[in-house]
């Protein structure tokens, strides 16, 4: 039972709103929540709540992380052998450029907004749905639309150009489905660009009375800095890709070398793009890992205003550093100097939130359930990444590492070592609030630490292998690589595993899992203080905010919301103060 | 104003109130607005950055367009800017017929910069104007030395020369252009310009069409009341934002692509008579 129907229990935390009250084995039968008020096909396909439409993500994100997992798992069989295992060379280069494409474009950008921005936002702000509900289930459609494309694409005729789409190789000669699938990548974009617009518009104007700014949780804040990006550099990524196919339909145009068109102004404008892609997917997962580490070391944020502003300040200075993937590629000397210097600049924030979370797990009293195991592997793995990108953003050093697996290894721990660790911490911890069950505690304690040894196994020998010079993206190799080779393969195979694990655990949690309750993890967030499954409206009545984020590890919570003859402080949101009007 | 609209009202379910909606609504508008000035700032940078590069042959790519066409259009679209914003008093008051009326007059003047602007295609389809790689053979005087003597002499001869070359030096030739083909201006790099002119005209179209599939939806609904003062006015004043933003980039492109070459106005005036055929011929 929860604490909240017994003014005598203790709680170590304050919540941000006084906590619904717990349902009995009798209401929660009969209680109506999204999942439940509506239950035909149609009713799944044209919702417009956001809670559903996030479930409609996550469906179509994992079925896409799977397709982009089998081609991974292509490239690493392949790279068993110097001379490649099973793939012809032409094979070799489609699987690789489906697994960049697929898990960038289709899997980690979309995956925390869509999944995790979708459902909570509106739940940690206390609104009842995001700002403009039917433009985000035509995001779903329109990435749906556009992922359907890609994908057909890459099976009918694939793209070998790596996901960096260069020309001329990619106008010119390159024989396959580049136009169309360009046209996928084009519209999944115009997804991203509505979700960030609708979350940013929530965030501003859908405020529960109290939510101030400075209560707003790390995740919202962190959302909004991707929204930024997402709104700034996405239709850049989207005329770029207009003026390739321009480019390809006419057979001359705008990067043409012939014309005295200029291929380098392509990856210019191409990495404006997708060098802020890269915080589209990292910040999110910030945002989830500020939210997990405070619940699980039961203590504040520390320097909350820090980890908020360090998020906008890697949205901003995110913009300016896109020239370090050009250092070899025939910019300007002093430009690359330029880069580099903005480079180092960027790491700051990124560290700034480093060093909080330590802070925060400092005296914190930590427990070690999934979704925290998770979080720390992120941030351990997380700063090997941005680490070793500090080699790859220095010009002297990036000329022997570039193009090699060190960069290969660089970016999968931030990527996954990063967002993937993230995503599956945030899934795990919103689980219960998102099905109303919890799962088996063992099974997922330890799909969580094979995931980590295989992603250990797979990528740290690919430093050591990309320092001794094996490029990246070719399918042969020296033989006295093998041996790293084959330690990488088999982590692979060792990450491939956990990652299949959740689909289990998760499932069978549906039908065989316990009730988590409300709160299943004493946490403090206004989405903890309904019930699980939430109401179609999230809260019965809009909830009133009286306190931050993260009061976690206090004298006891819940007497705060009650007055020295131990009733409760009045709840019902029509009262409290800021001239609320009730919804109804 | 919670008190004064049901739940079924033209306040949606998850709004508080009419204020708030309204607010929603404008600020979800400028963002989608944000997103489009990186948009065509995407494009306009690129143009730029070759602008500065190749002026000589951005002057003989706009030398070779139909300003006279451009200078109409711009009267029709800023034109239908002010009946768009006359839309937006008519939903205030509450006044639907003015509401009807003036969108009706924006979609008819769209419909004509539309028009215009298929036959400015046309034209230049017809002419030649269009980038490609394609050969043609033609008949040219070419210098010939003769290697035993040492002497010169001039024959005619069948060369192949660019399709898009060829009739571009047609074109400004017609036009009383002064560059010389190859020492002023190099006409297969002219090529680039009219990538961006395609591309920057191209998306331009393509946010008026949308933008009248819009006008021409609200056009339908006004007729009931749906955007009356008391319930959604406001989408007529997001529409009028957008279609502001369609006239602004147009307001970027003229300069760039249409003036940026020599023109004068008897030349402007010429073409679009020829253009809508009021003159006879060239």
């Amino acid at each position: 039972m929860s604490a909240a129907n017994d003014k005598n229990d203790y709680l170590d935390y304050t919540p941000q709103t006084f906590p619904a009250p717990e349902p009995t084995a009798e209401q929660d039968r009969t209680r109506i929540h999204y999942l439940n008020n509506e239950n035909t096909l149609r009713s799944w396909l044209l919702t417009v709540d956001h809670k559903r439409i996030g479930l409609l993500y996550l469906f179509s994100v994992t079925f896409f992380f799977l397709f982009g997992g089998i081609a991974a798992m292509l490239v690493r069989t392949n790279l068993i052998t110097p001379t490649g295992a099973i793939l012809e060379l032409d094979q070799y280069n489609k699987a690789f450029t489906a697994h960049g494409t697929i898990m960038l474009f289709l899997f980690l950008i979309p995956v925390i907004p869509g999944v995790l921005g979708n459902f909570l936002i509106p739940m940690m702000i206390g609104a009842k749905d995001l700002a403009f509900p039917k433009l985000n289930l035509l995001s779903w459609y329109v990435f749906m639309a556009g992922a359907s494309l890609f994908v057909w694409q890459l099976l009918v005729g694939g793209i070998d150009t790596g996901w960096t789409l260069y020309p001329p190789y990619s106008s010119k000669y390159s024989q396959n489905s580049i136009l169309y699938a360009g046209l996928g990548i084009f519209v999944t974009g115009f997804s991203s660009i509505l979700t960030g617009v609708n979350i940013i518009a929530t965030i501003h104007k859908m405020r529960a009375p109290g939510m101030t700014w400075g209560r707003l949780p790390l995740f919202c804040w962190a959302m909004y800095a991707t929204s930024v990006i997402q709104l700034l550099g996405t239709p850049v990524i989207a005329v770029t890709v207009v003026m390739l196919a321009v480019e390809r339909v006419f057979g001359v145009g705008i990067f043409d070398p012939n014309l005295g068109g200029d291929p380098i102004l392509f990856q210019h404008m191409f990495w404006f793009y997708s060098h802020p892609a890269v915080y589209i997917m990292i910040l999110p997962g910030m945002g989830v890992i500020s939210e997990v580490l405070t619940c699980f070391a039961r203590k504040n944020i520390f320097g909350y205003k820090a980890v908020a502003w360090s998020s906008v300040g890697i949205a901003v200075v995110g913009f300016l550093v896109w020239g370090h993937h050009m250092f070899i590629s025939g910019q300007g000397y002093y430009l690359g100097m330029v880069f580099a210097f903005l480079t180092m600049l960027v790491a700051v924030p990124s560290a700034i939130k480093v060093f909080n979370w330590t802070a925060t797990l400092y005296g914190g009293s930590i427990t070690y359930q999934a979704p925290m195991i998770h979080a720390i592997g992120f941030i351990v793995l997380f700063t090997i990444g941005g680490l070793t990108g500090l080699y790859l953003g220095t010009m002297g050093t990036d000329i022997h590492l570039h193009d090699t697996y060190f960069v290969i290894a660089h970016f999968h721990f931030t990527m996954v070592g990063g967002m993937m660790f993230a995503w599956q911490a945030g899934l795990h911890f919103w689980w219960p609030k998102m099905t109303g069950k919890m799962y088996s505690d063992f099974w997922s304690r330890l799909a969580a630490v094979i995931m980590i040894t295989g992603f250990a196994l797979t990528f740290l020998p690919q430093f050591v292998v990309g320092y001794l010079g094996m490029p990246r993206r070719y399918p042969n190799y020296p033989e006295e690589f093998q041996f790293y080779n084959i330690m990488s393969t088999a982590g692979a195979s060792i990450q491939g595993l956990g990652y299949l694990m959740p689909v289990f655990y998760l499932t069978a949690s549906l039908f065989f899992g316990r009730p988590a309750g409300n709160n299943p993890f004493k946490a403090t967030g206004l989405e903890w203080q309904t019930q699980s499954p939430p109401h179609p409206h999230n809260f019965e009545t809009t909830p009133a905010v009286y306190f931050g984020p993260y009061e976690y590890g206090v004298e006891n919570g819940l007497s705060i919301f009650t007055n020295e003859n131990g009733d409760h402080l009045p709840t019902d949101t029509t009262t409290p103060k800021e001239g609320v009007t009730s919804g109804s | 104003m919670a008190a004064s609209t049901s739940a079924a009202g033209p306040v949606a379910h998850h709004f508080d109130s009419m204020n708030q909606q309204h607010a929603t609504v404008r600020l979800g508008m400028w963002l989608f607005l944000v997103t489009e000035v990186l948009f065509f700032g995407g494009v306009f940078c690129a143009y730029t950055a070759y602008r500065i590069w190749y002026p000589q042959d951005f002057d003989a790519g706009s030398a070779a367009l139909n300003v006279g066409i451009a200078t109409v259009n711009t009267f029709l679209l800023l034109l239908s800017s002010l009946t768009i914003t006359l839309a937006i008093r008519s939903a205030y008051v509450s006044d639907r017929r003015g509401l009807q009326r003036n969108l009706l007059l924006t979609i008819v003047l769209a419909a004509a910069f539309l028009g215009l602007k298929a036959r400015e295609y046309h034209l230049d389809y017809e002419e030649g104007l269009i980038p490609s790689t394609e050969m043609i053979r033609k008949m040219e005087k070419v210098e010939v030395v003769d290697p035993k003597t040492g002497e010169k002499s001039i024959r005619q001869e069948e060369v192949l020369v660019s399709k898009f070359n060829h009739a571009l030096v047609e074109v400004l030739d017609r036009e009383g252009y002064k560059g010389v083909p190859g020492k002023d201006y190099d006409p297969y790099r002219v090529q680039l310009f009219f990538m961006f002119y395609y591309s920057m005209t191209g998306l331009h179209v393509l946010h008026m069409v949308i933008g009248l599939g819009l006008l021409t939806w609200q056009f339908i609904l006004a007729s009931n009341g749906f955007f009356d003062y008391q319930s959604r006015y406001v989408y007529i004043e997001a529409m009028s934002l957008y279609w502001h933003f369609v006239d602004m980039v147009w307001m970027f492109i003229l300069p760039l692509l249409y003036l940026c070459g020599p023109h004068t106005f008897d030349q402007a005036v010429h073409q679009f008579k020829h253009a809508i055929g009021m003159s006879g011929s060239h």
